[in-house]
């Protein structure tokens, strides 16, 4: 399971967060976990950099991109290297909706569409599509395979 | 990229501007291509340059004055608020034709609604309007992903009528559920309706809209059943229409952009419907569930494929026979599974591995070697993935892990495969590899590709190269995988050991080994493949001289104990853990304590982390008893390097858990390895001179000296309580008279014949006797405590000589004797030299009574032995009822076996028995059982019950273990350490980490507010004063949990041996009596029933002893209070006041204290906090009559 994906600014401001399977009361808790693992490992992190963590059964991967800190968090079969894929797909997305990695004002002028992009690579809970290609089609309503 | 034309859309066009007003004339290059076909190379071209001079203002202004940029362009701006992006979807909506309605709504709208974390149903009429009417691809994706998120807000935390999800903000959307009055259940019939019927749309044109529809349609799968049988029937419609893939795939496959138009949509439709599927709930019983869903392993689009290989192996993992049967030949070779080897989706192959797994050990198919052996070849091959990814979940899978609930003979015979295992593969893709082990059936390969053929290899080998290369990563979640890899490895291995399925030393594997790898070679592959054979064994026993896999471990592990210089905490964390796990118990551990020892000094360390290092020494010791000794001196490290940072409980559970564990033999190490912590130099402030020493005590900070001050309290609480048990001395089995202890009076010689009879015991005591010199004021306490919970326990001469130690403290006399180990505090320790003569003097009193008794019963026997008279009963009597008056005075102390506790000494032993007998009384419930005490018994003599007399062939350390809730029944209490080390050992665990208040610099989303809501979304006329609070957050750490350690001496206590909440006692014991241990105790004298026997008179019956130990009634209920005296303030105090004289001048130093004259008279009304207060007969220097003296200063009479 894929619990959560989580954009947060350098400042840690969070600017996305998509939850899946995380009780509410509990979302508080890996809101500042991670917002504080991003702050005390990545700055001055190289771009999409992969760092790691982990949770009693837990796993954590975060990057930073441009100016934007992106974690992923997963348990079961999304352990830290597919979190790794799923970061993978991730970054390169916002890459290619942002057109390079992106500055908070341009991760924000995009927002709508990262948005649309997120919500293809991970549904509920599931990594769903990795190709960057792919992704940008479907969030202009074309189908993955062109007819 | 058909919306992404909105570049000239600034930051504060998309936060502020109202999509209400004119429309935002910066987009030039978001030309109205509904259709999403933009030319590529004009809109690039424009794109660079407006951002570029986008981002060229935005600059300048910032460099202008950042802190004032925002403010003033907002003034210019209408402010956008949810209610107004809501009244915004309304309006387009009307006129969702207007090109000039569908761009704001891509540009502005419908962005700046996703930075809400849910959507109120009130938009859903709007939404479903445009879903009807509008053809803009960009709306209508958007309409799609809202309208897939009210269906996904379930009732569980969605927008119910009492209010949305908790979100940063919820109070923007509280609003509007007030306003809007539509509710989630009014309008998801509706969405789900008009989804549906787009998902059973076949027309072409309606194609990409149909997949949308199916795609949101199955966010709604948790929502009722009616709708999830709705779902179903969709998603198999299509999947019946198009899921035969059979005849299509050969000429769609691998020839996406070619591709007819048929088979593409056809491709594109079993995509969305297994997808689909995949996020409905597993029906494992369904056939046409699981027909559909191995169909989908031969799909195109390999999305689909990992979906359903994902649904099969979560079907496999109930019913692996239906799964086996159904895949049938998929699995063979040139089958579908087979392809799925070289798919190219990472997930797809993982989930290939669990199934082949489960498969491959499914018991059901037993009968099926030809069956298992398919899948195991295909995990095997599956080692050679290239991506760590599947490889390592081969690993895993060939080790047995599988979730945590496997079996240790499962993890056992992982390991066995692990190591004795070959795989041979050709390199052809259909080739499948037998293994001789398993079935015997030679390889049969089918398409044998002359071309490359990789020789056999054994899957340790395989194993160990990967491994080691990926150690070389530089990618961190590399590296954590690999060492957690490893650590499963440890698990499994230590499972082998444990079930003695792999007695053999792995240096003399080499032989078997190497053999087996012969006989295989020679046996099957001579004829077939000599040269490969040649080469695989000159691998083995040639080139690199002796590959063991003691050798092959010891490289692995060089390797993984490199990681530990990784700069990742984490990644080093899962090392220390692979580290432990891979330690056996015999061998020199040193390297790890030194490792150990080295990383603790590193302040990065968090303490969830740490927690969860101590966590995996209690499985390893569940693994492997034989490691308790190892696994204490390990834990002992944590406990002198970051006592601030772990969980005391957890760490005294070990403790406990492993005294038990370590044996006969072990057990004196044990309680040394836990105490030595007692004998260390006291942290000395600044000083870290020690850090990577493991003999040295490091607490710098003051909340760790606290820590570690709670700790050194524990460990003197423990060596109390565990002591006996560690030493095997107990007084109800000490062969030695009491008389003979009372020739010894001589302090020296009594020392000598203590320490030359029990060095465990001798030792403890001189170690408590230490610390209650030494030690702080809450430590000498403890010490005090638990010395004479050592003479009760203990025989002679122990508890003789703790007895003069005891006299000794309480006149103060002793002090000169040890004033060379006495570190100063500080503190002035009273006239006593220690100041807890309130503490001792009870104390004594039990003693005092216990020797007098003994002496009284002595006299006795010699004047009826003289007089060679029998025992009358109303002699018996009287020394029945010293007996269990003193068994319940002593029982306020410590927990003793009341059946088999003597305390006037074991000569009394045989008289009590026969005053036991003659008046029927058990000797559990003793004299408060109301049948003996109204003299009933005496009339109903002849029903004697059955003798409870199996105790005496009970092993005591088994019964002591039991009385401590030890063995299984312990795992299943209730203390919250257990749960942690329950939960940790079920592998469970996914809530929420706590985050430490300290460095705290994130901005908890309370600023997710201020930035979005107020910062952003809403006016900046209000803002500006606000400016610095926006920006930086409030401190207030929202995640922060104390560290537990507070609590810890409260209320729990201590793990002991006897139980921390003496069982004794029933408080509150009886309901966690466990069931398991019940049963298997249930007929000895130690059961349940005695303990719980014993425990009403204690409670109902106040102890004979009068007003000085009334204050330590507290102890009957020792879960009430372990205050150790100096928190006491029991109701009972007040009702007998106590006196006391002042030993010393006081002068009051606040309002409430009172001032003292040495001498003068008191009268002690309370006790708080090491604080009297006391009542004067007149008023003193300060005219006062009454108030708070410290406890000190008084001499409680």
């Amino acid at each position: 399971m894929l619990l959560a994906v989580l954009f947060a600014n350098s400042d840690g401001n969070i600017l996305i967060e998509r939850f899946h399977g995380v009780p509410a009361e509990e979302r508080l808790h890996w809101r500042s976990f991670l917002i504080k693992l991003g702050a005390e490992n990545l700055k001055g992190a190289k771009n999409e950099e992969l760092f790691v963590a982990s949770h009693k059964s837990v796993y954590i991967v975060y990057t930073m991109l441009g100016d934007i800190c992106i974690y992923v968090v997963g348990k079961d079969e999304y352990d830290e290297l597919a979190l790794a894929e799923a970061i993978f797909a991730i970054t390169s997305c916002v890459k290619d909706v942002c057109g390079k990695p992106p500055s908070e004002r341009l991760f924000l002028d995009k927002y709508g569409k990262i948005c649309l992009s997120l919500d293809e690579i991970v549904w509920q809970g599931m990594l769903e599509n990795t190709e960057k290609d792919r992704v940008k089609r479907l969030i202009r309503m074309k189908p993955p395979t062109d007819v | 990229m058909a919306s992404g034309q909105d570049s000239g859309t600034t930051l504060m066009d998309l936060i502020t501007s109202d999509p209400s007003a004119a429309a935002p004339n910066s987009s030039p290059a978001a030309a109205p291509s509904t259709l999403g076909k933009p030319v590529n190379a004009d809109r690039k071209h424009k794109k660079v340059t407006l951002s570029q001079i986008q981002s060229d203002t935005i600059s300048a202004a910032k460099a202008l004055n950042p802190a004032k940029v925002l403010p003033q362009k907002q003034r210019r701006k209408n402010p956008v608020s949810y209610a107004q992006l809501a009244r915004s979807i309304h309006e387009f909506a009307a006129t969702a034709d207007q090109k000039s309605s569908q761009k704001k709504l891509v540009h502005h709208v419908f962005p700046k609604l996703a930075v809400y974390n849910s959507v109120d149903p009130s938009l859903a009429p709007s939404l479903l309007m445009l879903h009807q009417q509008c053809e803009d691809r960009n709306v209508l994706r958007y309409v799609y992903y809202y309208l897939a998120r009210i269906l996904a807000d379930s009732g569980a935390q969605g927008l119910s009528a009492a209010g949305g999800i908790p979100t940063p903000n919820w109070d923007a959307l509280a609003d509007i559920d007030a306003v809007g009055g539509v509710t989630t259940a009014d309008v998801v019939p509706r969405i789900v309706g008009q989804l549906s019927s787009e998902a059973l749309n076949t027309e072409v044109e309606f194609h990409a809209r149909r997949l949308a529809a199916l795609k949101s349609l199955s966010s709604a799968s948790s929502r009722s059943s009616d709708i999830l049988d709705k779902l179903y029937e969709i998603v198999f419609g299509i999947l019946e229409k198009v899921g035969d893939a059979k005849q299509k795939r050969k000429k769609g496959i691998f020839n996406r952009p070619g591709g007819d138009k048929e088979s593409n949509i056809q491709n594109n439709l079993q995509y969305a419907a297994i997808s689909a599927l995949r996020r409905l709930p597993l029906d494992p019983g369904n056939p046409l569930f699981l027909h559909r869903a191995i169909q989908g392993t031969s799909f195109t689009d390999p999305v689909a494929v990992r979906h359903s290989l994902a649904i099969i192996s979560d079907i496999a993992m109930r019913d692996p026979y239906s799964v086996a049967m159904a895949l049938g030949k998929l699995a063979q070779p040139g089958g579908a599974l087979q392809d799925i080897l070289h798919l190219h989706d990472v997930l797809a192959r993982v989930s290939l591995a669990r199934l082949c797994y489960m498969i491959s050990r499914a018991r059901s198919l037993d009968e099926r070697p030809d069956i298992k052996s398919q899948f195991n070849s295909i995990l095997y091959q599956l080692l050679l993935d290239p991506s760590d990814r599947v490889c390592f979940e081969a690993i895993l899978c060939v080790l047995g892990k599988f979730d945590s609930t496997e079996r240790t003979e499962e993890r056992a015979a992982g390991w066995i495969r692990l190591t004795r295992e070959i795989l041979k593969l050709p390199e052809a893709p259909s080739v499948m590899s037998k293994d001789k082990s398993e079935d015997g059936l030679p390889p049969k390969p089918i398409k044998e590709k002359a071309a490359k053929i990789r020789r056999p290899q054994p899957l340790i080998k395989l194993v160990m190269r990967r491994l080691e290369s990926s150690f070389r990563s530089f990618s961190r979640p590399v590296l954590h995988a690999s060492a957690r890899v490893v650590q499963e490895m440890g698990k499994s291995r230590a499972a082998a050991y444990a079930l003695g399925a792999y007695d053999t030393d792995e240096g003399t594997q080499l032989n078997t080994y190497s053999e087996y790898v012969d006989f295989v070679d020679s046996d099957q592959l001579e004829g077939l493949q000599p040269e490969a054979s040649r080469k695989a064994s000159s691998l083995l026993n040639g080139t690199g001289g002796k590959d063991t896999i003691a050798s092959l471990l010891a490289s692995l592990m060089e390797v993984v104990r490199t990681t530990v210089a990784c700069e990742c905490v984490y990644v080093r964390g899962m090392v220390v853990k692979a580290l432990i796990w891979m330690q056996n118990p015999h061998e020199s551990f040193e390297e790890l304590r030194s490792i150990i020892a080295s990383e603790l000094s590193d302040p990065a360390w968090p303490s969830a982390l740490l927690n969860d290092i101590l966590l995996t020494l209690h499985a390893r010791y569940k693994a492997t008893p034989d490691m308790a000794v190892t696994l204490l001196e390990i834990a002992r490290i944590f406990a002198t390097k970051v006592p601030g940072k772990i969980d005391a409980d957890v760490l005294q559970l070990l403790w406990k858990t492993c005294l038990v564990g370590a044996g006969p033999e072990g057990k004196h190490t044990a309680l040394e390895a836990v105490t030595i912590v007692l004998d260390l130099p006291p942290p000395q402030p600044g000083s870290m001179s020690e850090l990577t020493s493991v003999d040295g005590v490091s607490a710098s900070d003051p909340k760790s000296a606290l820590a570690l001050q709670r700790l050194v309290q524990a460990a003197v609480w423990f060596l109390g309580e565990n002591a006996n048990y560690a030493a095997s001395e107990y007084a109800w089995e000490s062969a030695t008279p009491p008389g003979t202890a009372l020739m010894m009076l001589d302090a020296d010689k009594m020392v000598t014949a203590a320490s030359s009879r029990n060095p465990t015991l001798a030792g403890a005591l001189t170690r408590l006797q230490r610390c209650a010199f030494s030690g702080s004021w809450e430590v000498r306490i403890v010490a005090v405590h638990s010395l004479i919970t050592l003479a009760i326990r203990s025989g002679e001469p122990y508890r003789l000589q703790i007895y003069e130690f005891l006299h000794a403290l309480a006149q103060g006399g002793v002090q000169s004797q040890f004033s060379e180990m006495k570190i100063s505090n500080g503190e002035d320790q009273g006239a006593s030299g220690t100041g807890l003569g309130s503490l001792i003097s009870p104390m004594l009193r039990v003693l005092d009574e216990m020797y007098r008794a003994q002496d009284e019963l002595m006299k006795d026997i010699r004047n009826h032995d003289n007089q060679k008279q029998e025992w009358t009963d109303e002699e018996l009597k009287k020394l029945y009822e010293t007996h269990e008056k003193l068994l319940d005075l002593v029982s306020l102390f410590c927990f003793v076996p009341r059946t088999k506790y003597l305390p006037i000494g074991p000569t009394s032993a045989k008289l009590i028995e026969i005053y036991r007998n003659r008046h029927n009384i058990s000797a559990s419930s003793g004299l408060n059982d109301p049948a003996v005490a109204t003299g009933i018994s005496d009339l109903v003599y002849e029903s004697k019950p059955p003798p409870l007399e199996k105790t005496n062939s009970i092993d005591p350390d088994l019964a002591m273990a039991w009385a401590a809730n030890l063995g299984d029944g312990m795992w299943e209490s209730n203390a919250p350490a257990m749960d942690r080390v329950n939960e940790f050992l079920a592998g469970a665990g996914t809530d929420a980490p706590d985050v430490e208040e300290e460095n705290i610099t994130s901005q908890p989303s309370a600023t997710y507010d201020d930035m979005w809501a107020k910062t952003l979304l809403e006016t900046y006329e209000a803002e500006e004063d606000d400016a610095k609070s926006s920006g930086t957050s409030s401190p207030e750490s929202t995640g922060s949990i104390e560290s537990s350690i507070s609590s810890h001496f409260s209320g729990l206590g201590y793990p002991s041996l006897f139980s921390s909440r003496p069982s004794g006692y029933g408080v509150s014991q009886q309901p966690e009596n466990k069931p398991a241990a019940g049963s298997r105790f249930s007929n000895n004298s130690y059961g349940g029933s005695s303990l719980e026997g014993t425990s009403s008179p204690i409670r109902e019956e106040p102890p004979p002893y009068s007003s000085p130990l009334q204050r330590y009634e507290s102890f009957e209920n020792p879960l009430a209070s372990q205050s150790f005296g100096s928190t006491n303030d029991d109701g009972n105090a007040s009702d007998n006041p106590r006196f006391g004289k002042a030993l010393y001048d006081f002068t009051a130093g606040g309002d409430d204290e009172l001032s003292l004259d040495a001498g003068e008279q008191v009268e002690i009304e309370d006790e708080v906090d090491g604080w009297y207060y006391v009542k004067k007969r007149r008023p003193g220097r300060d005219g006062k009559m009454a108030g708070l003296v410290p406890v000190l200063y008084v001499n409680s009479s």
